[in-house]
């Protein structure tokens, strides 16, 4: 096991040093450079050689390159160009927030899958997984934009009963836990549906299989109920590939809630990126970007971890 | 018959017809499947190419006296905030969505198989290096890439097919190196290697080829993928600039003005990226059976 943890952390590693050194390429193939974008496209020669000067920008790449490691290493990040603060600071604000949003939309999507795929699983074959089926093939050419305008229109607009966006409500003094959650509720269920079609399938596909295996035969001919073989025995094996498929499935969450925060307004990270991009904050979005890449590595490093656990097998591959 | 797990038990005799029955009804149902994506597809593209023909008021003509009409018969799908006649903007939109994502697509493809292949048919070493690169890079989700380089400039139609097509292809070129790796050592390929067969005349006539089903299958997904995309891009307002219009453009405006419960912004505009996705799925998901059935 110990083994197993070490030659995964060292791919995890290697695969940040290479997102950091993309990122940096990235940053720097803006044309003319950052100072363009703070200083706008008609900027004099001089101004942006001032500039460049100030910011480091004027040294040679390889030299910038690692002066870029030295701070990513000491966490500093640099400044907003737009709102003059600490990046860590901003996106520190903003994190928090889509971490709610995250966690809150990943239990719904497994919550759902599993009861979803269980049933699929089950009726492999008849009309109630042909039916599960083509709902999910529906619900995957869904975009997660249409679907949260649909939710504001009918529950914001029509119905009034939850908030069309935000976080709180700015007219009370002390928002509640409820309130929060008033607000939690339409974003969580657009990035939860989004992740429901493609894991309830893969899970769907995977108790299927499991149902067809040796072991269930056994189980079943040495008298164990169905439903003690299912939630016992293949609920547990089907489980395992989910764990990696969540873990995959990372960066697809992201770029939905991107979306979705935008479209309920909502105060998190992919706004923050929105925010960013519209008005080319680049110390921020490259943050963001960062920070996107690094939670995706970090989630699969997670994934094979749980599954390590899961599965006594996958510690010596 | 089948027992609990609903698994088909073979009883002796009837087990024949019953076959064939469900192969039957399988083969109806990819059949189905393939005929409905095609006819979805032939929808959306004849609404957004023969459309302007058919429907010629200006998707641009501002009617002061009607803006945000609901549907009524002088404007069959109402008109906008300053009067714009919808159908005219759906479809100008459709013609704008497609003529970014289908060449966009192509791209990713042509893309994808070039680095796949030279994954596959390198070295191990340097299979190693494209392959930890290529992970570094699937990392980042691809609209978060597609923000970062449309902040750097206002994309037209052409930036815009570049910059699709340069940031979606790494899903596919690990999906053709995987399957490039495990067709490499087949039989017939280490038997054209042992005739002197080079790398790229292996690469060209048994790999690709034995590979076209999959290659086939994922291009169909890659255009649903390239209009969802684009739709996003412009939903966020980074892609197409107005006063031209893409599906994306019309949800976002039709979300701006939503207090106003103007649901015939949202709905068509909507239904037509859905429309598009699904065709793409449909056709994808049903070649993927035929497929999977003739091998």
């Amino acid at each position: 096991m110990l083994r197993m943890i070490a030659n995964r952390l060292a791919t995890a590693i290697l695969s940040l040093a290479i997102l950091i050194t993309i990122v940096f390429f990235m940053t720097h193939a803006t044309p003319g450079g950052p100072a363009f974008s703070i200083l706008g496209q008609k900027a004099t020669p001089q101004a942006v050689q001032q500039l460049n000067a100030r910011l480091g920008l004027a040294a040679p790449l390889w030299q910038q390159y690692l002066l870029w490691w030295w701070h990513l290493l000491q966490g500093r990040l640099g400044y907003s160009y737009l709102l003059n603060r600490p990046v860590t600071q901003l996106v520190g604000d903003y994190m928090m927030n889509t971490l709610a949003l995250y966690v809150g939309a990943i239990l719904l999507s497994l919550v759902l899958s599993i009861g979803i795929g269980l049933v699929q699983g089950v009726t492999y074959g008849r009309w109630p997984a042909r039916l599960i089926g083509a709902l999910q093939l529906s619900l995957y050419a869904l975009p997660t934009f249409f679907v949260g305008t649909m939710f504001i229109l009918y529950f914001g607009v029509k119905w009034g009963v939850l908030p069309t966006g935000g976080i709180t409500n700015l007219r009370l003094e002390q928002p509640g836990l409820l309130d929060y959650g008033r607000h939690l509720a339409l974003p969580v269920l657009t990035i939860g549906l989004l992740g429901v079609s493609g894991l309830s399938r893969y899970f769907g596909t995977s108790v299927h299989e499991e149902l067809g295996k040796d072991y269930v035969r056994t189980a079943l001919a040495k008298g164990l109920t169905f439903r003690a073989v299912l939630f016992k025995h293949v609920l547990r094996n089907a489980l395992r590939p989910l764990v990696t498929i969540l873990g995959l499935a990372f960066p697809g969450i992201f770029a939905g809630s991107v979306l979705v925060e935008t479209v309920f307004n909502y105060p998190g990270l992919g706004y923050l990126l929105w925010r960013s991009a519209l008005s080319q904050d680049y110390p921020v979005i490259s943050a963001i970007v960062l920070l996107i890449g690094a939670l995706t590595v970090i989630g699969n490093l997670l994934a094979d971890l749980v599954n390590g656990l899961l599965d006594p097998r996958e510690r010596y591959e | 018959m089948s027992n609990a797990l609903g698994q088909t038990i073979h009883a002796p005799g009837g087990a024949l017809r019953r076959s064939a029955a469900e192969r039957a009804a399988n083969w109806l149902g990819d059949r189905g499947t393939l005929v409905t994506g095609v006819a979805l597809a032939a929808i959306v593209v004849l609404f957004s190419l023969i459309g302007p023909y058919l429907y010629t008021a200006s998707p641009y003509a501002i009617h002061g006296h009607h803006a945000l009409e609901a549907p009524s018969a002088a404007f069959p799908l109402g008109t906008d905030q300053i009067g714009r006649d919808e159908l005219a903007r759906l479809i100008a939109g459709g013609y704008a969505t497609l003529i970014v994502s289908i060449p966009a697509a192509v791209l990713t493809f042509l893309l994808g198989i070039t680095y796949g292949l030279a994954a596959a048919l390198s070295p191990s070493w340097f299979d190693k290096v494209l392959m930890r690169v290529l992970d570094a890079i699937l990392a980042l989700p691809g609209l978060v890439v597609l923000i970062f380089f449309s902040a750097l400039f206002t994309p037209g139609t052409f930036e815009l097919i570049l910059l699709l097509g340069l940031t979606s292809w790494p899903g596919l070129a690990r999906i053709v190196r995987n399957e490039a790796i495990a067709q490499r050592n087949r039989d017939f390929i280490l038997a054209t290697r042992q005739f002197g067969g080079g790398t790229w005349y292996i690469a060209r006539a048994h790999i690709l080829r034995v590979m076209a089903p999959i290659l086939v299958v994922n291009a169909t997904f890659l255009v649903g993928d390239s209009v969802l995309a684009l739709s996003g891009l412009s939903f966020l307002g980074l892609g197409l600039q107005p006063p031209y219009t893409s599906w994306g453009g019309l949800l976002q405006t039709g979300l701006n003005l939503i207090a106003l419960d103007p649901w015939w912004m949202i709905l068509p505009a909507g239904l037509m990226i859905f429309l598009s996705i699904m065709a793409a799925n449909l056709i994808g998901q049903g070649l993927l059976a035929r497929f999977g059935a003739a091998r």
